[in-house]
């Protein structure tokens, strides 16, 4: 195997990294125990934003992987462990939903319908707390399987270098994307669309994917930025590299645009009052400025950004665009969420900051462990030569 | 004749692709401007080898489709808001969400035609045909599977020899000059050829005559004419439906049309004259259209001013003076019954002026009457 | 691909043929007499195409009565073809402009055919707006000019956009085939022994001349247009979903419209080009340009494109159920159980079924299994549009209105036509232009590039 050519250092992450992530979680746990004690509601409400947040990078970053093997790609394959470290937080993901389970009636309408209420009566047998409850165990135990079934294949293959491997894991790769398909569709169906009981739309689970694979794809682009650096990957990573990640942030953006917009723009027209409520509540108030403000940081900033073909390879404005996009994914989860909370004004105080400090925190606790017993380039891989060499 | 021939440039030929990346690496390092690499398909890195500066097609593409979406926007609209505004499904006049798609596909087409149009036409500089690389056996290689380069003799570093030497040192298959075709070089298009000349009229001829065919015979042709020949009733055609045989029909009896207020006073002037009251108020407007109206349908009888010295005096029987006493004391009401129903010999207006008109006309004539009578107050 | 060696790339032209060789190979088609087999299969389109000129007469002289639409299925045939013909249009875009912009080396056996598909598919498919106005040649009243009675069309309506949407993808798509041929025709041009090709090739090649700093400029505008197609062709099939889902008819006003009208499209496009291209290696001998690598690649996509089929499916079914309307619900159950249930149940069958079957290796690499699976998706994705169109509209709201609807002679002969229409030009195109790009696959051969070097 030519691979075997491949001079590799392992480098570890130096320890104030595990300093801050430890501390960022501890001060945003600290901030989330205050906020449920003061104000449950509202923390559970902004428990739904990270958690479906953190499913987004942790399923997402997953979801590159298996695409990688899928398709044969090799540009990335240097950098695939950074998206394999980050889906490791699949396994952390229960942190996030469990205290929810407990809260479930606080947040959704549906668990305690009035009972004149006909349509909520009819969903009863999907939308019910046990069912609920089943399906997210469920898809969260899919997730850990295939998380540990592709990465396991990853690792062994740093020792054995068997192609054999990678095979098996283009075969998972093609199980897993109906798995993720299903998945994500209904947790975005549950969590986020169910928030609003009455409201459907067919478009839903399309629309939480877009914003899944963006913020997936930043928070790759911004871990591989700073570790490529300090000089963490073989030879470092060439422009035509970045040039690729760039073209993905901006397609995906584009995505973005265009499934956002058709929802919107086939509610707008058809008029029928059982859809429009819902874009009339984040029309309404302040919250009319929260969704100009989504348009703009989740599109024409990343575009404008991401058009010409130097920003695309230029990792400085990457690095800003990916925290952008990153942000503006919780954005948009706070926008589909929040306005259940609270209607005509946008809510915005500490309580708001606890969550994205935990995940921060999270994020990078767990890439500092992984990274310290995992090798951060897969050495064994075949396809990290043609990788290393890639050229546009 | 060969003396005669002004060189173009010298070329070389080489038979693989490493080969020809390294010759033009090297012509570049040595300074030379004007050359260039001919391959049967793009070779990638050979821009890097050319040194050759990056493409500008991007900005006239970001032009252009910038152009074009705010064109769209501007003259959707100025076409829906502003020219033809209707609402339709109860949108607003300026939909902005319903406009993207057209601004979006006006973007595309824009930009697209343009980066291709400007690619071609200035950049390339196409259609040229008469190159004088052109049908050389250079041109057929390079277009088959040989790689070519070719530096001009216009170059300010041009040196026959020196470069002989180059090619050589780099390993080139071929060397050989090419030289411009004197015949191309002097050929003339001229604008006032006979064949040129005919050729223009005949198209003018069949355009025009296509033109005429279609717009004022095919379009009266069936079954093109069907839309305006249709089978239906028309107004004063006989219907076999009914048995009065009239086409037009009755409004059903005790009904009345929207808008319309049937008039209760026929053949009864003076009890119009009790019982209406002037509903218009007197006003600038309403004076101006009360004028307006006077001067087109009242005033070729009565006159401008109301004295009866219309432009059609002598030709009728002469119209009255509408200053006259019997005139001035009439009441609003019982004008209007006049204008309604007519009186002697002058029709009815009924057609002419709505009631609102009728009654504006009435102001306007009693404004005329207070002109030549006017009373102590209006002086003041 | 079988031997699951990832340590180097694979090549795309099987069995590193000579530049030449390739040349003469390409051009072969239009250097030769056509052969008898040409003539029958022409002979067999072109009566086809006189199916279509004989409907389209009767339509034109009687009117859109000729056809079974009736009070409240006033679309049916004229749309579903409409709509089928466009999508057929989404894969050579797709190819070349999406897999381009992927750097996906394989689509440049395929492209510029799929590119001649897509324009002869937009011109079919541009045929049935035009003849459903019933008075075609009042048709310039589609477009926004300042006409004598100063009116204007309505730009809200998603009839207009598609006026919009499939002019400008019909003039991009021509413009970027046109683009692609203008090198071929140059090589066209040296190789010409007779003075009227020889007229012909240059007039059309304009000059070209293989200089790099054309090339240069060349790629850049390939790379442009290619950035442009790809939201042009999402576009396209999204405007065409528009003209249904803005309207408030249960099965019609769905959010999952857009991306599964254009994931659709994109099935039955590969699913034509695949029929296509299997016949065209096989009768010019093209086994090494477009390989079974890539007919599986393309098997793939299929794959992937009909399963996003089946969860717009699958969630139009869940969704209107979980809405809690009533007309919704109704919908639903009337397509699966309704008068046209069959036409439904076709449906799920040729379209989530049948492509299903290319998870396998064997079948994706077996080429009458595959053709077969690609008409069963053609056939299904037909009748996909028919089910949308015709089950939405013949049972709507007002119970008192339902209506069947059936096709009528003029109807099928129009449907058999428009394939006639699409399949002569596609002869004509085999003879009269190279079928597969000179240019690009003499840039993929093996041992075409610079071998790299580390600096």
């Amino acid at each position: 195997m030519s691979s075997s050519s491949i001079e590799y250092q392992k480098k570890e992450l130096p320890l104030k990294i595990q300093k801050i992530g430890l501390g960022l979680f501890i001060a945003g746990l600290i901030i989330v125990i205050l906020g449920y004690m003061v104000n449950p509601d509202r923390s559970a409400y902004n428990n739904i934003i990270a958690f479906t947040f953190l499913t987004s990078i942790a399923v997402g970053s997953l979801f590159f992987v298996a695409i990688e093997f899928l398709s044969g790609a090799v540009w990335s394959t240097p950098f695939r462990r950074v998206g394999e470290f980050l889906s490791a937080l699949i396994i952390v993901l229960p942190l996030l939903f469990i205290p929810l389970l407990f809260n479930v009636d606080k947040v959704f309408h549906w668990t305690h319908p009035e009972p004149a209420d006909k349509i909520l009566i009819g969903k009863a047998p999907y939308l019910n707390v046990t069912f609920f409850i089943v399906r997210i165990v469920v898809f969260f135990l899919l997730w850990l399987l295939f998380y540990y079934l592709i990465t396991r294949n990853s690792r062994k293959q740093d020792l054995s270098k068997d192609s054999g491997l990678t095979s098996r894991n283009v075969k998972i790769s093609a199980v897993f994307m109906p798995v993720f398909a299903i998945t994500i569709t209904f947790t975005a169906i549950d969590w986020l669309m169910s928030l609003e009981p009455h409201w459907f739309s067919t478009i839903f689970g399309i629309y939480y994917f877009s914003g899944t694979v963006l913020a997936a794809l930043a928070a790759a682009t911004i871990f591989i930025i700073l570790l490529d650096k300090k000089g963490f990957f073989v030879k470092g990573i060439h422009t035509d590299s970045y040039y690729s990640l760039g073209a993905l942030l901006f397609a995906f953006t584009n995505f973005w645009a265009y499934i956002a917009f058709s929802q919107f723009l086939l509610i707008w027209y058809a008029n029928l009052p059982e859809e429009t409520f819902w874009f009339l509540a984040r029309w309404d108030g302040g919250w009319k400025y929260a969704s100009i403000g989504l348009i703009i940081i989740q599109f024409l900033v990343p575009y404008m950004g991401l058009l010409s073909q130097p920003s695309k390879m230029n990792p400085k404005r990457l690095l800003i665009m990916s925290g952008v996009l990153l942000f503006a994914h919780y954005y948009d989860l706070y926008w589909l969420v929040m306005p259940n909370y609270e209607k005509g004004s946008v809510p915005f105080g500490w309580i708001e900051l606890g969550f994205p400090i935990l995940i921060a925190g999270l994020v990078i606790t767990v890439f500092y462990y992984k990274s310290k017993n995992e090798n951060l380039v897969p050495i064994g891989d075949p396809k990290l030569k043609r990788g290393i060499d890639f050229r546009l | 004749m060969m003396s005669e021939k002004i060189l173009y440039s010298l070329n070389a030929i080489f038979d693989t692709p490493d080969e020809i990346s390294h010759a033009a690496e090297k012509i570049a390092e040595k300074g030379y401007k004007k050359f260039d690499v001919h391959t049967p398909y793009p070779v990638h890195g050979m821009d890097d080898a050319m040194r050759l500066a990056p493409s500008k097609l991007g900005y006239v593409a970001l032009i252009f489709g910038l152009s074009g979406t705010l064109g769209a926007l501007l003259s959707l609209w100025w076409v829906s808001a502003i020219d033809y505004p209707i609402v339709i499904g109860g949108k607003p006049l300026f939909s902005f969400p319903a406009y993207i798609p057209v601004m979006f596909e006006v973007t595309v087409l824009s930009a697209s035609i343009a980066t291709v149009l400007a690619m071609l036409f200035v950049f390339f500089k196409f259609p040229n045909n008469s190159h004088p690389l052109h049908g050389t056996g250079y041109m057929k290689k390079v277009s088959s599977d040989k790689y070519g380069i070719s530096i001009q003799a216009d170059d300010p570093k041009f040196n026959e020899e020196e470069i002989r030497k180059l090619f050589e040192s780099l390993h080139a298959s071929e060397i050989d000059l090419i030289f411009w075709d004197n015949e191309e070089l002097n050929h003339k298009n001229k604008i006032l050829e006979p064949k040129f000349l005919l050729f223009l009229l005949a198209a003018a001829v069949i355009t025009s005559g296509t033109a005429y065919f279609s717009l004022n015979k095919l379009m009266f042709m069936v079954p093109f004419n069907w839309m305006m020949e249709q089978q239906k009733q028309n107004a004063q055609q006989k219907s076999l439906i009914f048995d009065d045989g009239f086409g037009m029909r009755q409004p059903v009896a005790g009904t009345v049309a929207r808008g319309y207020m049937p008039y209760e006073f026929k053949g009864q002037p003076d009890l119009a004259g009790e019982k209406l009251v002037n509903p218009v108020p007197i006003s600038k407007e309403s004076l101006k259209i009360g004028q307006q109206k006077y001067d087109t349908f009242c005033s070729p009888c009565h006159g401008y001013h109301a004295e009866g010295d219309s432009r059609l005096r002598g030709q009728y029987p002469n119209p009255p003076t509408l200053h006259s006493d019997k005139v001035r004391k009439w009441s609003d009401g019982r004008i209007f019954a006049v204008l309604t129903d007519g009186q002697n010999i002058m029709p009815s207006y009924s057609t002419q002026l709505t009631v609102d008109e009728k009654w504006a006309v009435i102001n306007y004539v009693r404004a005329l009457q207070r002109a030549l009578n006017a009373k102590e107050s209006d002086l003041q | 691909m079988s031997t699951g060696d990832y340590t180097k790339e694979l090549s795309v032209i099987e069995g590193k043929p000579l530049l030449r060789d390739l040349d003469e190979l390409i051009s072969k088609p239009l250097e030769t007499k056509p052969d008898k087999k040409f003539y029958i299969a022409l002979s067999i389109t072109l009566s086809m195409l006189g199916m279509l000129v004989i409907g389209l007469g009767l339509t034109f002289y009687y009117g859109i009565g000729m056809w079974g639409n009736n009070n409240p299925v006033g679309w049916a045939f004229g749309i579903v073809n409409f709509v089928f013909w466009v999508g057929i249009g989404h894969a050579g875009t797709l190819i070349s402009a999406i897999l381009f912009l992927f750097r996906q080396k394989w689509r440049t056996g395929i492209a510029r055919f799929a590119e001649g598909m897509t324009i002869f598919a937009v011109f079919t498919a541009g045929l049935f707006p035009l003849i459903h106005v019933g008075r075609p040649w009042l048709g310039g009243y589609l477009f926004p000019y300042p006409n004598q009675h100063s009116l204007w069309v309505n730009f809200t309506s998603p009839l207009l956009w598609d006026v919009f949407a499939v002019s400008t993808y019909l003039t991009v798509s021509l413009i970027f085939w046109y683009v692609g041929l203008i090198p071929d025709l140059a090589i066209l041009r040296e190789k010409a022994t007779s003075k009227i090709k020889k007229v012909i090739y240059s007039t059309f090649s304009l000059g070209w001349r293989f200089s790099n700093r054309h090339w240069q400029n060349y790629e850049m505008v390939y790379l442009i247009l290619a950035g442009f197609a790809t939201p042009l062709v999402l576009s396209v099939h999204t405007i065409v979903s528009f003209d249904f889902a803005v309207s408030i008819i249960p099965g019609w006003h769905t959010t999952i419209f857009p991306p599964y009208f254009v994931a659709g499209a994109v099935f039955s496009g590969f699913a034509m080009v695949q029929n296509v291209l299997i016949i065209v290696r096989k009768i010019f001998n093209y086994e090494h340009i477009i390989t079974i690598d890539t007919l599986e690649k393309m098997n793939k996509i299929m794959l992937l494109t009909g399963s996003m089929v089946g969860y717009g499916y699958a969630m139009e079914l869940f969704i209107s159920w979980y809405s809690g309307v009533e007309a919704e619900q109704f919908t639903f159950l009337n397509r699966a159980l309704g008068p046209y249930a069959w036409a439904y149940w076709t449906m799920i069958t040729c379209n989530v079924i049948s492509p299903q079957l290319f998870w396998f290796k064997k079948i994706r690499r077996a080429v009458p299994v595959m053709f077969v699976i690609a008409i069963f998706v053609n056939i299904g994705m037909w009748f996909e549009r028919f089910v949308i169109i015709v089950t939405s509209l013949s049972r709507d709201f007002l119970p008192s209105s339902w209506a069947h609807f059936t096709p009528t002679y003029v109807d099928v002969m129009i449907l058999i036509g428009s394939f006639g229409f699409f399949f002569t030009w596609i002869l004509l195109f085999t003879k009269a232009l190279p079928v597969v790009s000179m240019v690009e696959v003499k840039a993929v051969v093996d041992g075409a590039q610079p071998t790299h070097k580390e600096h």
